[in-house]
């Protein structure tokens, strides 16, 4: 569903590169955390995905296609399958719930009829039933964090973006979020979280990519938050592994490292 | 649906940024109001050069029924009396100072005064009989006028000639340095209106980036987004366009029409219909600049 070909990007010449000769694969219908400190690379990585920015080298493809060959007017489209969640929800405070999850219907011209039918729907799968006409503002957190994983679901995008969607929630909270997550990745939907919640790592128990310094340092199914295999000997194998254009040791299939890690638990 | 979206979008923007949008068009008004004074100062050039200024400089106007000057008094002038004068212009001494000449008849003067005074009045009281019969002649050198003057004057049967040129172009060079004048202050307030309905569209596409943050995330294609901040810059300079195309009918109704007609009754003004000729070319002006002008600055402004 994702695929990332040797991709480096550099912001500025002089610093070092934000991604730097990244190889990953996530499959459709998986669920992956992306790991690693600010300024690890999670957001470029993202970014890449969506086509707000270009790789410096390497490729890019989202569902197969190599998003360096999507003509601009076709970008759209392109994100009409990709949905987008974000750490501070970012709904509009003058509309109420269902206009909120309603207006990315809206925007890409599906008809009324289709919204009033669909909108329930959804906003029933994230547990938002009898507060459609609710405003932003009367909404918890979570809530309104369920709003925002609506709306981004409602065009039923094959991928779900999500940047540390549980960053402003507390743990409680937070766990009812990835409920909601594990709910639409269990309909289909490859989920790709970046998130720096050790515990909602720990507790889900999915693949976890972690990155450092632009670097795919750990790439482990069914994994904790902090690797079990010591780091510093993990880190070196995966970078040489990845460091190679044709190496495959990123991608998820393979893993003999990283599910016998997984296992080790 | 789509279309519904984008008319709300508008009309949401247009609520929004109303200061902005009522100042757009003010200055749209005023500057289209200028481009359209210059038009109409042409307008009405061209209507007060009638049917023979551009093909013509000298007239020799014949005796006519109540004709008091020195040669007229036989009345009429006759039919040999024409030839006669035909004769002379023909002769060497005379054409060569003309290119060429041309008899108006008292009916194809009838014709003409009709044409050039369609908007007055005036046209209703008069006869073809009371229209003098002329020659009008086209000049070599229109600085020769004294020439044809001097040897027609005195002739039977000419009531007087004259250099219409001459009364005219003083006249017309006001007007053309008053149209002048219109176009470089319209210029100056075109670029005005511009730079407002550019920042306009800025404050509007800032105000509202919540929106179309979100609306590029879930995929909206570039017109939805971007339709919206262009039509309001256009609708708002349309009805400035719309306001000015109003100002000039009224000044052309009232001030032409109702007064400067009855001060200058021998005078042919424009009527308020011709000015509509230039709503069209003025709404069309207002709304392509305000079209480039808001579809420049989205492209700085609004990422899609």
């Amino acid at each position: 569903m994702i695929r990332f070909e040797n991709v480096t990007k550099v912001y500025d010449q002089k610093a070092r590169p934000a991604l730097d000769s990244v190889n990953l694969e996530i499959d459709r219908g998986e669920f992956a955390f992306l790991v690693g400190a600010s300024g690890s690379g999670k957001s470029t990585f993202l970014r890449l995905v969506l086509k707000e920015d270009r790789a410096t080298s390497g490729a890019v493809y989202v569902a197969g296609q190599n998003v360096a060959n999507i003509s601009s007017w076709r970008v759209p489209r392109l994100r009409r399958g990709i949905g987008v969640v974000f750490q501070d929800f970012r709904l509009l405070p003058q509309k109420n719930v269902f206009a909120n999850v309603a207006f990315a219907m809206q925007v890409i011209g599906k008809s009324r009829s289709i919204i009033r039918d669909t909108v329930p729907e959804v906003l029933k799968t994230v547990g938002l039933e009898g507060k459609e006409h609710r405003m932003p503002h009367e909404l918890s957190g979570g809530e309104q964090q369920r709003v925002a994983i609506a709306r981004a679901v409602v065009n039923r995008p094959g991928i779900l973006l999500a940047d540390e969607p549980t960053g402003n929630l507390d743990p409680t909270t937070s766990m009812g979020i990835m409920g909601v997550l594990d709910k639409i990745n269990q309909n289909g939907t490859t989920v790709v979280m970046a998130t720096h919640d050790d515990d909602i790592v720990n507790e889900m128990r999915k693949r976890v990519v972690e990155l450092r310094n632009g670097v795919v340092i750990r790439d482990e199914a069914r994994a904790l938050y902090t690797s079990m295999i010591p780091v510093v000997g993990q880190s070196r194998r995966f970078k040489d592994a990845s460091g190679r254009p044709d190496g495959s040791a990123a991608d998820p299939g393979d893993g003999s490292v990283s599910s016998q890690a997984g296992e080790a638990q | 649906m789509r279309l519904a979206f984008i008319l709300s979008e508008i009309g949401s923007g247009l609520r929004r940024n109303l200061s902005m949008v009522v100042s757009v068009i003010l200055v749209t008004f005023v500057s289209l109001t200028f481009v359209g004074a210059a038009g109409m100062l042409q307008l009405q050039i061209n209507q007060m050069k009638g049917y023979w200024y551009d093909k013509v400089q000298v007239a020799i106007f014949l005796c006519g029924d109540g004709s008091t000057a020195a040669g007229c008094a036989t009345g009429t002038a006759t039919p040999e009396q024409q030839e006669n004068l035909r004769t002379l212009l023909e002769s060497p001494a005379v054409a060569q100072y003309i290119n060429d000449f041309q008899f108006e008849s008292k009916d194809e003067a009838y014709k003409h005064f009709k044409e050039q005074f369609s908007n007055s009045p005036i046209v209703d009281s008069v006869t073809p009989d009371q229209l003098p019969a002329s020659f009008r002649i086209n000049m070599k050198d229109p600085e020769k006028y004294q020439i044809i003057s001097e040897t027609f004057s005195s002739q039977p049967g000419v009531e007087t000639v004259i250099d219409q040129r001459q009364v005219l172009e003083r006249l017309f060079s006001v007007m053309n340095a008053a149209s002048l004048v219109a176009v470089i202050i319209a210029g100056v307030m075109i670029v005005c209106a511009i730079l407002l309905i550019a920042t306009t569209i800025r404050l509007s596409a800032f105000s509202r980036r919540r929106e179309t943050g979100i609306m590029r995330l879930v995929g909206a294609s570039k017109t939805v987004i971007q339709l919206p901040f262009i039509l309001e810059g256009v609708i708002a300079a349309v009805i400035g366009a719309a306001l000015a195309s109003g100002t000039l009918w009224a000044v052309a109704h009232f001030f032409l029409g109702e007064y400067m007609s009855k001060q200058y009754p021998d005078t042919a003004f424009i009527s308020p219909a011709q000015t509509l000729i230039l709503a069209p070319a003025l709404i069309g002006l207002g709304a392509t600049l305000a079209g480039i002008s808001s579809l420049l600055t989205l492209r700085r402004y609004l990422r899609v």
